[in-house]
């Protein structure tokens, strides 16, 4: 199964077009008294999820947008219909 | 008495080389993983330290994952001085473990030619031969004349996409058959006690006062000491078990072959431009390895991109391949690092917890060399020094390795 991938502005494109940007991992993290070990974490460290997770994608070949999207590892699908949370 | 007879005669035939035996509630070690890692600390934990009370736990069948899908190729011109001795101990163990064994590992040094298409591929074969050569391992920058005298079919002159300009020659590398190296550490681990539980899935890791006691199955609760994580590509799953978080994202790495055809490829062959790899098998077939789909996923699909691909890109560089069919594909979990080289870590923050992966697409290579260390390891809670580099560490003290800076880096495009 090809993996399609839904573009705010473009609509649904074939995910070739599209740059994985990583899996969701919240906000950069103040500097103001960051230590080697959160840097690290924020930079490096990943869940990896065997299942549904929220990442953020680039439309390279395309409008050039940074948005996130919900795809499930086990079967390389976009999970459509999710609210935004 | 005709139907006792030949049951009796099949069940001969068909003896295991490794038994079932039941799931004991304590070992001395817990294994997570059935490959060629698990396998090889099992048996080596059996051959050289004594600890002969080991249980592998394989949630599937063992050479499921990453074993049985790689191209079963094995070289040492890896690039950084921390990665190149264990690579180099690896490649010459192979035809000691296949006498060892007792069991034919079909190691065949044929050699592998990586090929550059731009001078910046070329000023990175110049630093991996330089590095090689300190280390003792025999490796040689050859210019396109010579890799055509070498692999007589490959085309060199301008019309491929990407014309070769040179490359670099590796000569004691080459394949070995990646299952029977699975098969031969399992029936010789099982030889000396160690327990191999196949179908048999790991749902927690129990740890009391900092230290690893016990392991939850499917199947039963193991006490045990010491556990490790050879999960391979599902090793960061292994990870959350136990509340450790790995710097690695898994891709899948496809890989495909041709029909039989008669001898014409002596030689590994790679491209990093082309990402692509390719060896005729014994059988005749030309095995070949692809590019991976760059967002992570646990699927272990092909894709009709790829596959159009590599057929794009064995025609370019060897034209007499036009017409062969794919009889096959199939693509293999690859757990990748930031810096493109494996955690081997252990007691560390977690007494009694080992690790050992993030090998990327390169854990078939140094498999049963790091099986032999960590053995060591675990045995005696001692680091040994070869694999010391490879802490989890690492990350957060920026030392990352400079693997990432390897020649399938550099095309035409840098």
């Amino acid at each position: 199964m090809s993996l399609t991938i839904s573009c705010p502005i473009c609509g649904k494109r074939d995910g070739y077009e599209f740059r994985f940007g990583g899996e969701e991992r919240g906000p950069r993290p103040d500097e103001e008294g960051l230590t080697h070990e959160q840097w690290c974490s924020y930079v490096h460290m990943r869940i990896n999820k065997a299942g549904i997770q929220r990442e953020w994608w680039y439309h390279q070949e395309g409008c050039g947008s940074w948005f996130t999207i919900e795809r499930d590892t086990l079967t390389n699908l976009e999970v459509e219909g999710r609210e935004e949370t | 008495m005709l139907c006792r007879f030949t049951e009796n005669t099949k069940k001969a035939k068909n003896k295991l080389m490794w038994q079932r035996p039941p799931l004991k509630g304590s070992y001395d070690a817990v294994i997570i993983g059935g490959g060629l890692h698990g396998l090889a600390t099992a048996y080596f934990l059996a051959r050289n330290q004594g600890m002969n009370h080991v249980a592998v736990i394989e949630k599937r069948y063992i050479g499921f994952g990453g074993s049985g899908r790689n191209t079963a190729i094995v070289r040492a011109n890896q690039r950084t001085k921390e990665n190149l001795p264990l690579y180099a101990e690896g490649l010459e163990l192979w035809p000691k473990l296949t006498d060892e064994l007792d069991f034919n590992l079909m190691f065949f040094n044929c050699g592998n030619l990586n090929l550059a298409h731009s001078e910046a591929a070329l000023g990175s074969m110049r630093l991996l031969v330089a590095s090689a050569q300190f280390h003792g391992i025999k490796s040689e920058l050859v210019d396109a004349k010579q890799c055509k005298e070498i692999v007589p079919i490959l085309d060199i002159s301008d019309l491929p996409t990407y014309p070769i300009m040179g490359g670099m020659y590796h000569p004691p590398g080459g394949t070995v058959r990646h299952d029977a190296v699975v098969w031969g550490l399992a029936r010789g681990a099982a030889r000396l006690g160690v327990h191999i539980h196949q179908g048999t899935e790991v749902t927690g890791i129990n740890v009391q006062n900092g230290k690893v006691t016990s392991v939850e199955t499917d199947k039963g609760k193991i006490h045990t000491p010491r556990v490790l994580n050879a999960a391979g590509g599902y090793s960061t799953l292994v990870s959350a078990m136990i509340g450790i978080r790995l710097p690695v994202h898994v891709l899948t790495i496809q890989a495909m072959v041709t029909e039989p055809l008669k001898p014409i490829l002596h030689h590994v062959v790679s491209s990093g431009a082309y990402h692509c790899y390719a060896n005729q098998t014994l059988k005749g077939e030309i095995a070949t390895g692809a590019h991976m789909d760059p967002w992570p996923n646990y699927t272990t699909q092909v894709s009709a991109r790829y596959i159009k691909h590599q057929a794009e890109a064995l025609t370019d560089l060897m034209p007499c391949l036009k017409g062969v069919k794919f009889m096959r594909s199939w693509a293999g979990l690859a757990d990748m690092t930031p810096d493109m080289a494996p955690i081997i870590d252990g007691n560390n923050p977690i007494q009694g917890y080992f690790m050992d992966c993030g090998w990327g697409y390169f854990g078939f290579k140094s498999g049963a060399v790091t099986g032999k260390y960590l053995a060591e390891f675990m045995a005696s809670d001692q680091c040994p020094d070869i694999l010391a580099p490879f802490t989890l560490r690492r990350y957060e003290n920026h030392k990352l390795m400079g693997e990432i800076a390897n020649p399938v880096n550099y095309g035409p495009w840098n």
